[in-house]
């Protein structure tokens, strides 16, 4: 099989899937995901020389991937680097409207609660701790049993003890009732 | 009770403040060798650490790849489809010219179009009543997208006519289209025009230009696109003919 076979096999087969990948896993428009699946073909189609056999299906798999990732990681470090304005430049920032409610007790009361709950998720050991922020993010057992390279039995041992030293941390017996899951 | 979207409202918080702590997330690069087990176990969990304060980029790597579609699937891309595709890949125009010689299959079926379609076209040319030999369909890329140098499409003389097929966006939202070839020297003065003829469903514009129109020189050739009684020119593409 010519390489221009090849190419056009696994574009044929993928081109669509990946599209659909791209607008599901990523919540991008469907222009969106076409542009990125045309970026992952693009790069594949110049690196698949390389590759020949099962490796260059997992090859394509890396590709579309890593352009998400890229694509992902530019926005988010787009935001860090965004503009930023003088304080007291009274046009760059309109006046916040006056909050009608909560009151202020309750906004502190809220913060306190908040801060409680970080510090009882941060104080959780590790490996437990990261299962359930993957979790708490509506990661599936699969997912997080692969992004830990770990079993999914240890995952969902290890999301047990989690909230069971939060239930003890929050003093909430009831905390994360099983049927949440 | 503390629920589970109480503790993910905190959580949002907490990966926030990691964030604002640890910085940018891992390079993609980064992201792999940790997915793959290249990195040592410190490296690792510093990885690990920063990209657990980013779900979005966790996604990236551990949402299920699609298997490829059989050809009998409805997902599995048809000639048509294929042929539009691939040629908006093309105008990446990051690609070295060399290409892939499957391009010569596209090329075929374009080709094979480009003949329908020239045909109706020339048997609509009073000025063509003389049989006319086509050979070859010319793909020629529009100013700006040649790369580097820019040099423009250099026309090849088989035939009475020059088969053109501009390469056009694949996005037009036009009814109708139509060309002009102008000396470039020159610009008001007008050497060729094609009748209006509608949009194709694939977008593919093929124009038959007869070659005793064009004299050895420069030429600028505009394809309009025509909605309602409104024109716009789509875009301007560079041609040479040389000497013969």
């Amino acid at each position: 099989m010519t390489n221009d076979d090849r190419f056009q096999s696994l574009y044929r087969k993928y081109y669509k899937r990946m599209v659909r990948f791209y607008v599901l896993s990523f919540r991008v428009t469907e222009e969106d995901a076409e542009e990125l699946t045309q970026d992952a073909f693009f790069r594949f189609l110049e690196a698949m020389d390389e590759y020949r056999g099962d490796a260059e299906w997992g090859y394509l798999e890396t590709i579309a991937r890593n352009v998400a990732y890229n694509r992902i990681r530019s926005q988010k470090t787009a935001k860090r680097g965004a503009e930023t304005v003088d304080i007291h430049d009274r046009n760059a920032i309109p006046e916040p409207a006056a909050p009608s409610e909560p009151d202020y007790a309750q906004r502190e009361e809220a913060a306190m609660r908040s801060k409680h709950l970080r510090d009882a998720i941060a104080g959780l050991p590790n490996g437990s701790r990261e299962c359930i922020q993957l979790w708490l993010n509506e990661f599936t057992y699969d997912e997080i049993a692969k992004f830990l390279k770990i079993t999914v039995d240890a995952v969902k041992s290890r999301l047990r003890d989690a909230k069971k030293i939060l239930r003890v941390r929050l003093g909430d017996a009831n905390a994360l009732p099983e049927v949440e899951e | 009770m503390t629920t589970k979207s109480e503790l993910s409202a905190a959580n949002r918080e907490l990966m926030a403040e990691t964030r604002r702590t640890l910085g940018e997330p891992p390079t993609a690069e980064e992201a792999l060798a940790y997915l793959h087990g290249d990195l040592s176990p410190d490296d690792e969990a510093r990885i690990r650490e920063r990209l657990i304060a980013y779900p979005e980029l966790v996604r990236t790597l551990t949402m299920p790849f699609p298997e490829g579609a059989e050809p009998d699937h409805r997902d599995y891309l048809s000639e048509h489809e294929f042929a539009r595709h691939w040629k908006a890949l093309q105008k990446r125009g990051r690609r070295p010219d060399g290409g892939l010689r499957f391009w010569r299959a596209f090329g075929t079926i374009a080709a094979a179009l480009a003949v329908v379609f020239g045909g109706l076209f020339w048997r609509a040319q009073t000025e063509l009543k003389k049989p006319q030999a086509v050979w070859e369909q010319q793909d020629l890329y529009p100013d700006g997208q040649r790369g580097i140098g820019g040099q423009p499409n250099t026309l090849t003389a088989k035939g009475e006519s020059y088969l053109l097929v501009p390469i056009l966006s694949s996005d037009l939202s036009v009814d109708k289209l139509r060309a002009e070839v102008a000396d470039a020297a020159n610009p008001s003065r007008t050497v060729w025009r094609s009748e209006v003829v509608a949009r194709t469903p694939s977008g593919s514009f093929v124009i038959l230009v007869p070659r005793d129109s064009l004299k050895p020189g420069t030429y600028r050739l505009v394809v309009y696109g025509i909605t309602g009684e409104r024109q716009e020119p789509l875009s301007s593409y560079t041609l040479r003919v040389p000497a013969r």
